[in-house]
This record gives C-alpha cells, structure tokens and sequence, in this order.
C-alpha cells in the first residue's frame, strides 16, 4: 500500500487517500463470537456524498460490520464515529434518529401492517407518537399525519408500490418486499443509508431500477454504504470500494484498481472479480 | 453454627430435586428453543402415577413406583411432543405461539390431574423414618437416597453428553440446530430423545418432590415452577451444568434463608435470587451465545 | 326483581369488566407484543387497592372489621377504582424497569410467570397485606348509601356503572390504537430491531404498552371487587391469566370489538355454563376443571385452524386517492396552463 499522498484524480494501487468530509468511520473494531473473531481490527472511512461498498468474500465480516456500524451489535473493542460524533456506545435506535438508517439482508418488512404503514411508521417527525399528544393535542398530531401521508405517498409512487399501498406487507413478493424496506429507509429521512446486500436474490431489471434509486439518493445529498455481491453492480454506482476480507481493511478504492490489485484477487480465491455474482 | 450446617443439609436435598428439575428443563430448552411452562404439570403427573402405583392396590415400593412414575412421563412427553408442540413449532416461527400452547397444555394437565386425583393432599405410602446424623448433619435415609439419585443421574447425564455420540448430536444441535440438520445428525430422533428425558427427569422430580415435600397436590409442580426457572436463569439459560450450579445454589439459599425469615415465605427467596441475577448478571453464570 | 333477571345482571357486569381486562391485555401482547403471563397479578393488586382504599380502618369496628389489611382510606368511589388502576400500573412500572431491558420474550415469559406465582404465595401468607388467604370482603358497595340502594337494586345498578366505565375505557383504547402510538407499537411488536433500525425507542413504547394495560387490569379487578364485594387468592391462581388470554386470542388478537367478543365466549360462557350442567356425583370439581380444559383445548384449536381469532385484526387503509400523485399532478397541470419552463411530467 503507498504511503505517498496523491491527488484523488489519480488512482492508485490500494489504499487511496480519502477526502473530503468523513460521513461514517470505524476506528481498530473487533468483535469475536464465541472462539470465532469475526472482525479483526476493521478501519475505514465512508466519504460524505458518496456511494461506497463494501466487498469482500464470505466470512470476511461484512454484515457484522453493518451491525456494528448501525448498533444492532457492540463490538468488543474500537469506535464508531459519525461525523465528528462518537457513537460506538449509542444504541441503534439513537444512530437511527440522528440519521443512520440500514436495510437488512433478508428483509424485515414489518408484516402485520400495511405497505403504507410500514413508511408511516418510519417517517421521522410523529408527534402522534405520544399519548399525550394523542390525547391533547389531536391538531398537531392530525397535522403531521397529513404532512407524512403526502410524504409517504410520493415515495410509494416512486418505488412503484403504490397500487400495494393497502396490501399487507406479508402479502408482498421478495422484489416487492426489497423495494419496501428501501423506499422506507428513504422515509425515515436518513443523512446515512446502510444498506446490506439491497441486490441479493434480486431479478436484473429490479437491480437497474434499485440502482437508480441509489443515484438519486445520492444526488440528494445522502451518503450511501452498501455491502454488495454482485461486483457489476458496485463498478456501475459505486464511486469508492472499501474490501473486507478475514475481519480486516484488505484496501480501498475504485473498483478498478482493485481488480489489479493482488492482495484483494488472493482473497476472492483466484480471480474471480469478473462481475459475475461471486461465490 | 450447627443451625446453619443443618440448613445447608437440607438445602442439599432440595438441591438435589432442583437438580434434576432444572437439567430436565434445560436440556429440553437447548434442544427445542422455548420453554414448556407445562413442566411443573410433567412434575405434577410424574407424582400421581408414582402415587397410584404406591398407594394403590398394587402397593409397590416407593422407588419402584418414583421409576414407574418417571419413565411414564418420559412417555408422555414424547407423544406430547410428536402430536402437539413440534407440529406447532415448525408451523409458526413468531415464539409466543409455542409458548402459549405451552401453558395452555400446563393448564389442560392440571385439570386432568385435578379431575383424576382430586385436589387433597396425597401422601407416598412410605415407612416413616428417623433422621440420623451424618457427621454435622441431619438426614432420613429416604432423603440421603434422594441426594444419591440426584449426584447417581447427573454424572450418567454428564457422561451421556460427553462421551456418547447421542450426547454429542444433543450438544451439537443446543449449540446450533440449522448446522447439526446440515451434519447429517438426525434431529426429529435426539428431539424425541430429549423430550424423553426431559420428561423423564420431570417426573422424577415431581416424585422426589412429594417424598422430600411429605405432600403432594395438582398444583405443587407448578408452583415449584418458578423456584426452578430461578435456578435455570442463575446458572445460565441453556447450560447443563449451569443448571446444576444454580440448583445447588438455590437449594442452599432458600434453605439457610429459613434461618432467618418465616419458613413459608423461603421458596420466594429465589424468586428474589432471580431477580438479582437478572440485574446484575442477566446472562447468569455460565451463558451460552445466542441463548440469552 | 326475578332469580333470572338479577343473574343476566350478574352476567352481563362480568362481561363488561372482562372487557376491560381483555383490552388491557390486548394492548400488551396483541399491540405490544408483550407476552405478560402475569397479567392476573395485575388484576388483582388493583382488586386489592380499589378495596383497601374503599373500606374503612380495620381497628375500627365496622365493615371491614376481623380482617387484616393495609391502608383503610374509606374513600369514596371512583377513587378507589382509579386508585386500583395506578397502583397496578405502578407495579407495572416496578416490573418493567427490572425485566424489560435485554430480556426476549420467553425470559421475560419466564420472569413474569414466576412474579404471579411469588406474589401469589406472598399475598397468601402475609396476613397483614390483604387478610391473606381469606382476603378481603364486606367491601362495601360504591355509592350505596348515597343513593339507598339495597342489595337488589345494587346490582343492575352497578352493572349500569360498570357499562358506563367499559365505555369510557373503549373510547380511550381505540384512541390509541389507532394513533400513530398504536401504529408504532405494532410495528415493535412484529418486528423490535427492524424498529429499532428505524429510530423507535423500543422499551419506551412497550414501557408505556405495559403501564396502561396494567392500568386497565388494574380497573377492572375494582370494578370486580366492588362490584362482588369480596376477593381472595382464590379468583386469581395464574391459570386465571390463561383465561384472558383465550378471550383475546379467541376473540381475535389486535382487534378491539374481537375482545368483546372473546370476553363473552370465554370467560363468561365457559365458567357460567358448567353451573347449568348436573355435578357429577363424588367428583364435585369435575365440571369445572373439564371447563377449564375445555378452555385449554379450544385456545389449541383456535390457534391452530384460525390463529387471527373470530375477529381478525383491521386492516388500517390508507385512504389515498385511486391516481397517484403525480399523475394527479399531471392532470391538473394539463387543465391548468404551463408556466415557461416548467416540466408536465
């Protein structure tokens, strides 16, 4: 890895120096499970504005990095800072309200409400969510029941959901369900979308449209990381690639470096960086 | 001194029936993933039978009676099992479903027990016996042999799980079922196996139960229940040996309690255990990752 | 008044004031997701309450006189009663900042059912709580000597009360299940960490699912005690806390009016019926505990063939127009004149 700092307009083998302001950093984390060290000492920043992955083989950590990352892990040792701010102790629903919003890898639509609920649910200003307000304040909440109503509708629109706005979640298929647990991280407003694996299991023309959807995230000013498979994918959106592999930082960069990079094709077992949807 | 010595003497008997209560509950709950409410019941079941085998006409000696008891309720359990709670497990994955049908079964067994044996205090046909001492200690010899199962069982468990491959399919799938099923270990078979066990186990401590307790009613398993929760949680939900620690440990305690409290009150100690361990060491003494 | 009539009174006040017991409860585990297996524990600290706070001194030697009990505030009602719904919630509170942190839903189970047992047993034995095993009685009627009631005319008239209480309890709980406080809470309980992964405080939700159940349990057991006078250990074993929980599951889990419902089929139909059936001669228990096993039997049944109950939960509709909004945009630009430079689509 050079030590050498060069301008970002320059690519260069392995680490690339990040700049620009930091959405997201994970300084030395580890975390075991049992006997097994799933994260070994994991560094690295996720660049504001921009759509980073992270790759790597299986096994390499990545989800429990996303879990850490969101709070729905602690790790044993290390820091999680967003932006200026500390949050390795904060639980996930604090990183969620200061913008910090993930996906799950097998979605988690929440089935028993309806696919309008579910963004309802995930808008982020209810005061209705008070009983007291429920109670005593009946205009407020009203208010911003509308506001989020309207809010929620042009989303649905936008994913394509919107004639299963009144369908149970449950009911949806596993593309459908996948743009559900998109479009209402979207709602919650989120600086920060963590999204892990959005494309798995997903049919190719969903991916292009999950993939723009991505870039207009981004366009909007919100920072995105995505754990992801399918390399294509991360080469055609991605504009900075961070490689995971045995818990660690392998390197970071633009896609196509890495696939020139001898460390990260050793770690995917022999070359197999073509695109194609890895082992 | 000697006031203390006799309470840690009882509470070694008591120790003893929590022992094999806890395991019982344990190594079924390692196995299946949710907890039988209905094990206090299993309790319950194990005694009567023991009981009409003993005071009925066939009049059989206690202990031939306790495994009669015990090995019914194995039974039981078994069938229990294959025609209701593992239908229901496979079908729901939300956790409360099992744990309702659980306590449904726990109030459908009582009332069986109930309708069955009625609801006065039954007593075990046994021959009324002195206590002697041993060394600081004071013991009736039915109880020393109730201590002798007690230690006798949890070694033969002990080196079931350690040295048998049926032991060790039992520990492989409490440590990770999907991974044991991809390992070619017949799951359905060492789930009907713990079941039986378990049962097994309940029943016997139902017996022994009712012979420490000189007593026994529809209900005495199940308010034991929560005595043998408090001993499951302080030594780590899901571990064998955790159990027997928190057994002995609750055993000792609600016995030397009586010391010092009213002794009606001393099975609520570890009810006041339990809650200590849940705020200071939630995970109990020996956790198992994933369990808790 | 006829035998018959004073009974459909009777009949018709349990109803009610199971109601209430099973929205509480709905509201902790068909919202909330709350498995509290020790409901009736709450049912019965709000009996407790409502009646030492009704009746009088024990020293003193008037109604309540030869038993033991704390408090004695001889107040008038519905004091008592909504004294007896904070006290249940209070002890909700207690129960909740102990076990709800970190505890998933069998450990809590578990927690939970060995309260209701220990507290079971304390109540039992400690005398100077609430007269023990014996409990408490000769509460005296609410508002009897106001409105010089006898003890015909109390009945229909408590019963009248009772309804008037349901209702007011009715209007507070669709309030809330249908707010976005409800919403929230079912979202927690379908599915915590995706909650949390979305900015809900989870324990604050459930913390407040658990105090205002416990608050409604905790009424409906005054209304019960006020209502027969009396209350010892002997109406609220744990397996009591089964009972509501097949009136709502019955009934249909999540849905208020399926609640009413349940009320009306379990707790009422399954332990009123048996008293018109024969008793079984040497077995004077056994149509009871057959009904109590009936109970067990059919929650099985229901759970199995018709898990969402007999009145399912609602589907909550959007009411969102047919045309999507930007097609909507699109129609009243197009009847509107463009302005320079701006997109129709």
């Amino acid at each position: 890895m050079s030590e050498v700092a060069v301008p970002d307009s320059v690519p260069v083998e392995g680490e690339r120096e990040v700049t620009g302001e930091v959405a997201l950093a994970c300084h030395d984390i580890h975390k075991s499970f049992g006997g097994v060290k799933a994260v070994n000492d994991a560094t690295f920043s996720v660049p504001k504005g921009q759509i980073t992955a992270l790759i790597g083989p299986n096994g390499a950590g990545k989800t429990t990095v996303v879990n850490i990352l969101s709070g729905a892990m602690r790790c044993d040792e290390g820091q999680v800072t967003m932006g200026d701010r500390d949050i390795t102790k904060l639980p996930s629903y604090q990183r969620a309200r200061l913008g910090l919003i993930r996906t799950f890898q097998l979605s988690r639509e929440l089935g028993g409400l309806t696919v309008f609920e579910n963004l309802m649910v995930a808008a982020r200003v209810q005061p209705g969510e008070s009983l007291l307000n429920v109670y005593f304040r009946r205009g407020l909440v009203a208010r911003s029941e509308r506001d989020n109503k309207e809010r929620a509708a042009a989303i649905l629109e936008q994913y394509g959901l919107y004639e299963l706005r009144d369908s149970w979640a449950r009911e949806l298929s596993g593309g459908q369900k996948r743009l559900l647990e998109i479009s209402r991280a979207v709602m919650a407003e989120p600086t920060l979308l963590l999204l892990d694996e959005p494309m798995a299991g997903v049919n190719p023309a969903l991916i292009e449209r999950i993939g723009e959807h991505i870039i207009a995230l981004k366009n909007e000013g919100v920072t995105v990381l995505m754990v992801e498979h399918n390399l294509n994918v991360v080469e055609m959106i991605c504009d900075h690639v961070i490689v995971l592999a045995e818990g660690r930082t392998l390197a970071t960069g633009r896609m196509s470096d890495l696939r020139a990079n001898e460390n990260v094709v050793r770690a995917y077992l022999g070359g197999v960086l073509d695109g194609r949807v890895d082992s | 001194m000697s006031d203390l010595l006799l309470a840690v003497g009882f509470g070694l008997v008591v120790a003893s029936v929590l022992a094999l209560a806890s395991v019982g509950l344990s190594l079924q709950f390692g196995i299946t993933n949710y907890v039988n409410f209905a094990y206090g019941d299993f309790m319950a079941v194990g005694a009567y039978i023991a009981w009409t085998v003993n005071t009925g006409p066939w009049h059989l000696n206690i202990w031939v009676a306790l495994v009669i008891g015990s090995l019914s309720v194995g039974i039981l359990a078994v069938l229990l099992n294959q025609f209701l709670l593992a239908p229901f497990a496979r079908r729901f994955q939300k956790l409360f479903y099992i744990l309702i049908v659980t306590f449904g079964l726990s109030l459908i067994l009582l009332n069986i027990v109930s309708s069955i044996w009625g609801d006065e205090v039954q007593r075990y046909s046994m021959p009324d016996e002195n206590p002697f001492h041993l060394g600081p200690f004071l013991f009736t010899g039915q109880q020393l042999i109730v201590i002798g199962i007690a230690i006798v069982l949890m070694v033969l468990i002990h080196l079931m799980l350690t040295t048998t491959r049926l032991g060790k399919s039992m520990r492989a799938m409490s440590d990770n079922t999907t991974l044991a099923m991809t390992s070619g270990i017949d799951t359905r078979r060492i789930t009907t196996f713990t079941w039986f066990l378990s049962g097994t186990l309940a029943g016997l401590a139902g017996t022994v139960l009712g012979i420490t307790q000189a007593s026994i009613t529809p209900g005495s398993g199940e308010t034991f229940l929560f005595v043998i929760f408090a001993a499951v949680i302080v030594g780590g939900i899901g571990s064998i040996y955790g159990a027997i620690i928190g057994a002995v440990i609750i055993g000792l305690a609600t016995e030397i309690s009586a010391l010092f409290i009213e002794a009606s009150y001393k099975l609520d100690i570890a009810f006041v255990i339990l809650i200590l361990a849940l705020l200071f060491r939630p995970n109990g003494l020996f956790a198992r990752a994933g369990k808790a | 008044m006829s035998p018959l009539v004073y009974y459909l009174f009777t009949l018709a006040f349990f109803v009610f004031a199971y109601c209430i017991l099973t929205w509480g409860l709905n509201l902790q585990f068909g919202e909330g997701g709350i498995l509290n297996f020790a409901y009736i524990a709450f049912v019965a600290i709000g009996a407790y309450i409502t009646g030492v706070t009704s009746m009088g001194s024990p020293i003193a030697g008037q109604a309540g006189s030869g038993q033991t009990y704390i408090l004695g505030w001889a107040l008038p009602f519905p004091i008592p009663l909504i004294l007896g719904g904070l006290a249940a919630a209070a002890f909700a509170l207690l129960v909740a900042v102990i076990a709800f942190r970190r505890l998933r839903t069998d450990y809590l189970a578990i927690v939970l059912i060995s309260l209701s047992l220990v507290l079971y047993d304390v109540i039992n034995n400690f005398v100077p709580l609430f007269n023990g095993a014996d409990g408490l009685s000769n509460v005296p009627e609410p508002m009897a000597d106001v409105l010089g009631l006898d003890a015909n005319s109390f009945v229909p008239f408590f019963t009248g009360v009772a309804l008037i209480v349901a209702l007011i309890m009715w209007f507070l709980m669709s309030r809330i299940t249908r707010s976005p406080a409800g919403r929230t809470l079912r979202a927690i309980r379908d599915d915590p960490e995706a909650a949390a992964a979305l900015g809900k405080n989870v324990f604050r939700h459930q913390l407040t699912a658990m105090l205002i159940g416990s608050f409604y349990a905790g009424v409906g057991g005054g209304l019960i005690i006020e209502f027969s006078g009396a209350f010892n250990t002997s109406a609220w074993l744990p397996g009591e806390t089964f009972l509501i929980f097949a009136a709502a599951i019955v009934g249909g889990i999540g849905n208020n009016k399926g609640m009413i419902l349940g009320a009306l089929i379990v707790p009422v139909l399954f332990t009123q019926l048996p008293k018109f059936l024969p008793d079984v001669p040497g077995h004077p228990a056994l149509i009871l505990n057959v009904a109590a096993m009936a109970i067990g039997v059919l929650l099985i049944f229901v759970l199995w063939f018709r898990p969402q109950g007999i009145i399912p939960e609602r589907r909550r509709l959007s009411k969102l127009p047919m045309a999507t909004p930007t097609s909507a945009a699109t129609a009243s630009a197009i009847s509107t004149p463009p302005m320079v430079g701006q997109d129709t689509q």
